[in-house]
């Protein structure tokens, strides 16, 4: 496969991830009470620390989105996206195997549900299919009509 | 890729570099290891974000100080004085109540604190079948009427819902229900109150009266927490609901 090929991939793969961050981080943020409720059905937290968590989540997605949406630091802003959909992750297994029945609120709602209309596998696969948008920016971060070429002095196409 | 390979490629590109040099061609520099100004840029943004957004919640959800008064009637707690009466239906187990809480407790309190607001909290056992063992829903109302005949209603209600139980445990203990309040300043009979069932048929009456009202429903069902004025459910969905209502819609 030739390089225009695959920097055409990577840029869909960063818009991709983009429109991913900045959607659920911007009905996250609408919503405090509901993230808050979200974050703390995954009874991972202390109470004390879910609130936190909580109200900084929503913009540290946000700026994710921004970020990729640019195309500043994509490969950095890649590795802390992959870190935060793991941790995403986690919670979900561990929630899953734990036998609570939650919903995930990834994008947005979050909290107890009936116990026959939780949907971890589709959840998760969803996140795993996230996660493989922002691997692929980790292993190769070129993409076209990125501010990652103009600062680096290749021409912005 | 081998330690001798790496070096042999790096040699070959700094041998092809020179070569470019030397027929007066300027190689710009592209490569992501070299220029690291993007990565710090991005990393720095980050770091602002969330390091505003913490302290940012840090400074805005200090939770208000309750100064009203209240007065409870069967399973109805009156809160405030203000010209604008709303009813809120809520059971302290319920998430959905938590969030109502989380988003708008300040608010209310505020606007109950100014006197531009009454509630009338309809305390409700909705929820009673989802601890085990079943009702902590009705427990912790019960707790709350107490709360408001001992004087301390606002900072309770607050206390309750900053220390909710999850769904399917046991919900908190008599002893804690009475302990909580006791730091809060309730004296007198308050610990017999909690422990007693005073108010358990007025819970089960409000919850059933509330359950059955067609005006209550939303898509064909009663549930918490639920608000309504005049009588009539409100969408709280909407932010600025309050505003809303203060403004006399």
């Amino acid at each position: 496969m030739n390089g225009r090929v695959l920097d055409v991939i990577g840029t869909l793969a960063r818009l991709g991830l983009a429109a991913v961050w900045l959607i659920s981080g911007g009905i996250k943020a609408a919503d405090s009470g509901q993230t808050y409720v979200a974050v703390r059905a995954y009874d991972v937290l202390p109470l004390d620390a879910v609130g936190p968590v909580a109200a900084v989540l929503p913009w540290l997605e946000l700026a994710l989105g921004l970020l990729l949406l640019v195309g500043l630091g994509v490969r950095a802003v890649a590795v802390v996206s992959a870190i935060l959909l793991l941790v995403f992750i986690a919670g979900l297994v561990q929630a899953w195997v734990r036998g609570l029945a939650i919903d995930c609120g990834c994008f947005g709602g979050g909290g107890a549900v009936d116990p026959d209309a939780t949907a971890y596998g589709l959840e998760l696969l969803r996140d795993a299919g996230f996660l493989a948008l922002a691997v692929w920016l980790v292993a190769r971060p070129r993409t076209l009509a990125a501010l990652d070429g103009i600062l680096m002095g290749r021409t912005a196409t | 890729m081998s330690g001798g390979e790496r070096n042999a490629k790096r040699r070959q590109q700094a041998e092809r570099e020179a070569r470019l040099a030397a027929a007066g061609i300027r190689v710009p520099q592209s490569s992501m290891q070299k220029n690291r100004l993007p990565m710090i840029a991005a990393g720095v943004v980050i770091a602002l974000v969330v390091i505003v957004a913490g302290g940012w919640y840090y400074l805005s959800t200090r939770p208000a100080t309750p100064t009203f008064t209240a007065t409870a009637s069967g399973a109805v707690v009156t809160a405030g004085t203000g010209p604008v009466v709303i009813d809120v239906y809520e059971d302290f187990l319920c998430p959905g109540c938590l969030a109502l809480e989380k988003r708008d407790g300040n608010k209310i309190i505020s606007a109950l604190n100014d006197g531009k607001l009454t509630v009338k909290y309809h305390m409700l056992g909705l929820l009673d079948a989802r601890t085990k063992p079943a009702g902590y829903s009705t427990r912790a109302a019960d707790a709350s009427l107490c709360a408001a005949a001992a004087g301390i209603y606002g900072t309770y209600h607050q206390k309750l819902f900053s220390v909710q139980p999850a769904e399917n445990s046991a919900g908190l203990t008599d002893d804690q229900l009475v302990s909580y309040g006791t730091e809060l300043g309730a004296g007198g009979d308050f610990a017999t109150c909690v422990k007693g069932t005073t108010h358990d048929s007025a819970i089960k009456k409000e919850t059933d009266a509330a359950d059955s009202s067609d005006a209550l429903k939303n898509q064909g069902a009663f549930g918490t927490p639920t608000v309504a004025k005049d009588g009539k459910r409100i969408d709280i969905n909407t932010s600025g609901w309050l505003d809303t209502v203060l403004a006399g819609g």
